[in-house]
């Protein structure tokens, strides 16, 4: 069915449901609880008749009893909008398996898991890319499982490239949606400007945010060792360093320190932060690390 | 200031490589890298522990520059002139005899003195000085005093063991000149002599008293030796046509050694006899063989020790010529009977000394007053007022109080019954001996005097009882025997390694050649007008040629030295009566190291410059 997820992940990810610790503020319906009063089976609240009411909601077994008019409400079910901002970086087409395959296939679990419980999933590539504008562009508001093929193979054909500005990128998303709801951001979290202002847009928007950091197993434990030239791929400067084994914790011990910073960011603001290696098993993140988390359910 | 190892100056050459090493830009390889940003932050994390990094990389070539420019300097070990006390010496005698060439330490005797010997080199501090000496027959300064230790090995390694026996009583008393300073009053012992020997040697009693520094370091391990300890040629007294060889073999070693002796004629074996040596004993051996022409009587041991170098004995054998004597008297039956009563002798008689007396070999000279002497080897009898003797007066009576049977003129010569009238009274002279003695003057003197042997007698026998007596025949025999040129040339012609050969030759020569036992080949250049060849070199056993003009001599050199022979080690040397010098077992250790340290030292600093910069970008 896709070339991102076996057949077997997507059978178990039809189980789960994308679990929002808040109501959806949708307009479109959905499936959804929300705090809005519509059409849907669940009792809400009665309220008196006021003329123009539709009589179809008016309940006949209490004017039976009191002799008055009461019409009967009911929930409202609305969509969850969920936003999936997937780095599409030059810096993200490194590492062995490469990160924004890793990425890639996150964003269609959780994608598909979002489809399968009629939510409408909008996937933001950064940086732009106009010869993948028509790509992107379809992968905006899909809904309905029945789209999933359409999306994987849309997802299928995005390529990483070009330098990404983080947080404008996210800055943007937050502004762009019309209500908020779940944001998953799939990145390195490797900007040079840091990541807090385009975390906290989110956070203001009033989405839910996810983070997952995706490295590749070369940056968390290098294996290149001597006097080295480095080059950045998006900023293209450079940066030389002399490098050896006796020298690998003290990178590790930087590398371990970056992250718990970002965890530890990520945990004030009410984010749900997870760190991977690209070289780590997509079951483990999605069916016991996001599960833990309660990301979906 | 100066330097003893100015070569340590080279490495200098490391200044320009350290430098080299700052100038250089060290060749990074170019990688492609997701982002640079984690190494910045690794980098930043790594350096700000070290703030002054670029202060400290410039200080720090300074102070590597400096280290290595006095890791140099010490290197090249410098020292000043001073006023200061002298140091130490350490005075090593290889004792370079015959006996060291015994193989029972591997591969010799000598080779393990030698190896000793350099590790006290090696141990020498700073500060120290050295000298070597090796005592052959004569003391070989091999290496005046110094601290120079290649000068030292070297001088050690050049030195060789000659078949010669040991004179250590010379090397030791030259290394005590060298031991002693005076300060003040008193002379101070400054240094060591240490002495790398068997104790084979000769009793030392010179040294008495004079209380040397010696440390023996003794080698050798067993004694196992049978040694020729003396040959000699005579004509055989039961057939004149024969000649009998006498030799003695003794074995040193406390095991009986068997084996076989064998006698050679000019390298032809003529007769080999088994022997069976009991331990400790002397096996005397008479070999008769008939001969004729002259040549050289060799005598070989042939039997399992561990010295080869005393096992062959060699004599030199010349066929009886007849004696010329020319007897110069005005009537004395007595000498001319027993004159004419010798073998093998041709007798002239005439009253005064003819112009034919330089052909005789020998000229009896008998009661004459002043004559001019002529040149052959001379008898005199009562014969006054030569320039033999510087005070001439006459002397009554004179009783006979002492003689020297030892001597071969007194051989079986007894003075007991002989009485004598009158005498010249001389004082002893300086070119001969004096065999017979009256309390007032000697009275009968033998020497060598201008190339030629004198036999002078101070009374007429005439006015004495001695020509009554049977040893007046036999003293005349055994003077004519000591003066025939052709038996004192014989006996010339055997000497002792080490000794001097000399040959007196008829006319002046200016160069000659020696072939040695080893077959090689000396060129010797004699100095002007003389008419006596000496040649010194006879460290070798064996059979010596020499050619010199017309001569051409053969000799021999024999070892025949018991003290050489008896090889067992000994565990203590005595210094005469009172001091012993017991074997030490000192061993000198390699005490100077700092070298080694210092290049360590070196290396390790090259070793933290890498390291360091590895660490740090």
């Amino acid at each position: 069915m896709s070339a991102l997820l076996t057949p077997e992940l997507l059978r178990r990810l039809e189980q789960f449901q994308l679990l929002a610790a808040r109501r959806a503020k949708s307009s479109a319906k959905g499936e959804r609880r929300s705090r809005a009063r519509g059409q849907s089976v669940e009792f809400a609240d009665y309220r008196n008749y006021v003329a123009g009411d539709d009589l179809r909601y008016l309940d006949w077994n209490l004017y039976g009893r009191l002799e008055r008019l009461f019409l009967k409400l009911y929930e409202e079910e609305r969509e969850l909008p969920v936003r999936i901002f997937l780095d599409a970086s030059e810096s993200m087409s490194f590492g062995e398996p490469r990160k924004f395959d890793f990425a890639r296939q996150v964003a269609a679990a959780l994608g598909y898991v979002a489809l399968c419980g009629f939510d409408r999933v909008t996937v933001v590539a950064f940086p732009d890319n106009s010869e993948e504008a028509a790509v992107r562009g379809s992968l905006r508001s899909v809904r309905g499982r029945k789209s999933s093929l359409t999306f994987f193979q849309n997802l299928a054909q995005l390529t990483a490239k070009g330098a990404a500005n983080f947080n404008q990128a996210l800055r943007r998303g937050a502004l762009e949606a019309r209500q908020a709801g779940v944001a998953v951001v799939l990145s390195d979290f490797l900007d040079p400007d840091g990541y807090e202002p385009g975390l906290g847009a989110l956070v203001g928007r009033g989405f839910q945010v996810n983070a997952v950091q995706i490295l590749a197993p070369d940056e968390l434990n290098p294996l290149t060792y001597g006097d080295l030239r480095l080059v950045d791929s998006e900023s293209g400067a450079m940066q030389e360093v002399t490098f050896g084994k006796f020298r690998l914790k003290a990178y590790q011990q930087t590398v371990s320190n970056y992250c718990q910073r970002l965890r530890e960011y990520c945990q004030a603001r009410g984010i749900h932060f997870f760190s991977v290696s690209s070289a780590e098993s997509l079951e483990q993140l999605l069916l016991r690390q996001l599960r833990e988390a309660q990301l979906f359910g | 200031m100066n330097f003893l190892a100015p070569i340590a100056f080279a490495f200098a050459a490391a200044i320009p490589v350290v430098v080299i090493f700052y100038l250089l830009k060290r060749k990074r390889v170019v990688k492609l890298v997701s982002s640079t940003l984690l190494w910045q932050r690794f980098l930043a994390d790594t350096q700000a522990s070290s703030p002054f990094q670029r202060l400290r990389h410039n200080w720090l070539l300074i102070f590597q520059i400096l280290l290595l420019l006095l890791a140099v300097f010490a290197l090249a070990r410098p020292y000043f002139r001073g006023q200061s006390k002298e140091s130490r010496l350490r005075v090593v005698i290889l004792d370079g005899s015959a006996s060291m060439q015994a193989t029972d330490e591997e591969p010799s005797r000598f080779e393990k003195a030698r190896a000793e010997a350099l590790q006290w080199v090696n141990g020498l501090r700073d500060g120290e000085q050295m000298m070597v000496l090796l005592a052959g027959a004569s003391t070989e300064v091999k290496q005046s005093p110094t601290s120079d230790k290649g000068a030292l090995r070297r001088a050690i390694e050049s030195s060789t063991p000659s078949d010669a026996s040991a004179g250590l009583a010379d090397a030791l008393k030259t290394a005590g000149a060298f031991t002693y300073e005076k300060r003040g009053e008193e002379e101070v012992t400054s240094g060591e002599i240490h002495l790398f020997s068997d104790g084979a040697v000769p009793p030392l009693t010179e040294l008495e008293n004079k209380n040397l520094p010696v440390v023996y370091h003794r080698v050798g391990l067993g004694g196992k030796n049978a040694a020729i300890v003396s040959m000699e040629v005579r004509a055989n007294p039961e057939n004149p046509r024969e000649r009998a060889v006498f030799a003695a073999v003794a074995n040193y070693s406390t095991n009986a050694i068997s084996g076989e002796l064998e006698l050679r004629f000019d390298g032809e074996l003529v007769q080999a006899k088994p022997i069976e040596l009991a331990a400790t004993n002397t096996l005397p051996i008479v070999f008769v063989a008939p001969q004729a022409k002259d040549g050289v009587f060799t005598v070989r041991l042939n039997a399992d020790d561990i010295l080869a170098a005393d096992n062959e004995a060699s004599a030199v054998s010349l066929l009886p010529q007849p004696v010329r004597i020319l007897l110069v008297t005005r009537g004395n039956r007595f000498i001319e009977k027993a004159l004419r009563g010798l073998p093998n002798v041709e007798l002239s008689v005439s009253p005064v000394v003819t112009e034919t007396a330089d052909t005789a070999d020998l000229v009896v000279l008998d009661d004459l007053g002043a004559p001019v002497l002529p040149r052959p080897n001379l008898m005199l009898f009562h014969v006054g007022h030569t320039n033999l003797f510087s005070v001439w007066e006459v002397v009554k009576a004179p009783p006979i109080v002492d003689w020297k049977n030892t001597h071969p003129l007194l051989r079986f010569v007894n003075f007991d019954n002989v009485q004598v009238a009158e005498t010249l009274g001389v004082k002893a002279p300086a070119w001969g001996v004096s065999l017979v003695e009256s309390p007032q003057t000697p009275l009968l003197v033998a020497g060598e005097l201008d190339q030629r042997r004198i036999v002078w007698v101070g009374f007429d026998p005439l006015q004495s009882t001695w020509p009554l007596r049977i040893s007046f025949p036999i003293f005349i025999a055994n003077a004519v025997d000591w003066l025939n040129p052709a038996s004192a040339n014989a006996s010339h012609l055997i000497v002792k390694a080490g000794q001097a050969f000399r040959l007196t030759v008829g006319q002046p020569v200016a160069q000659g050649e020696v072939t040695r036992p080893d077959g090689t080949k000396r060129e010797l250049q004699l100095a002007g007008e003389t008419r006596e060849v000496v040649y010194g070199d006879t460290s070798l056993h064996g059979i010596y040629r020499l050619k010199a003009g017309t001569n051409d001599v053969t000799f021999c050199v024999n070892v025949m030295d018991a003290n050489e022979s008896n090889i067992t080690p000994r565990e203590e040397l005595s210094l005469g009566r009172y001091q012993k010098v017991s074997a030490s077992s000192i061993k000198r250790a390699n005490l100077e190291i700092w070298r080694w340290i210092a290049a360590a030292a070196l290396a390790v600093l090259l070793f933290e410059w890498w390291f360091y910069h590895k660490r740090t970008a």
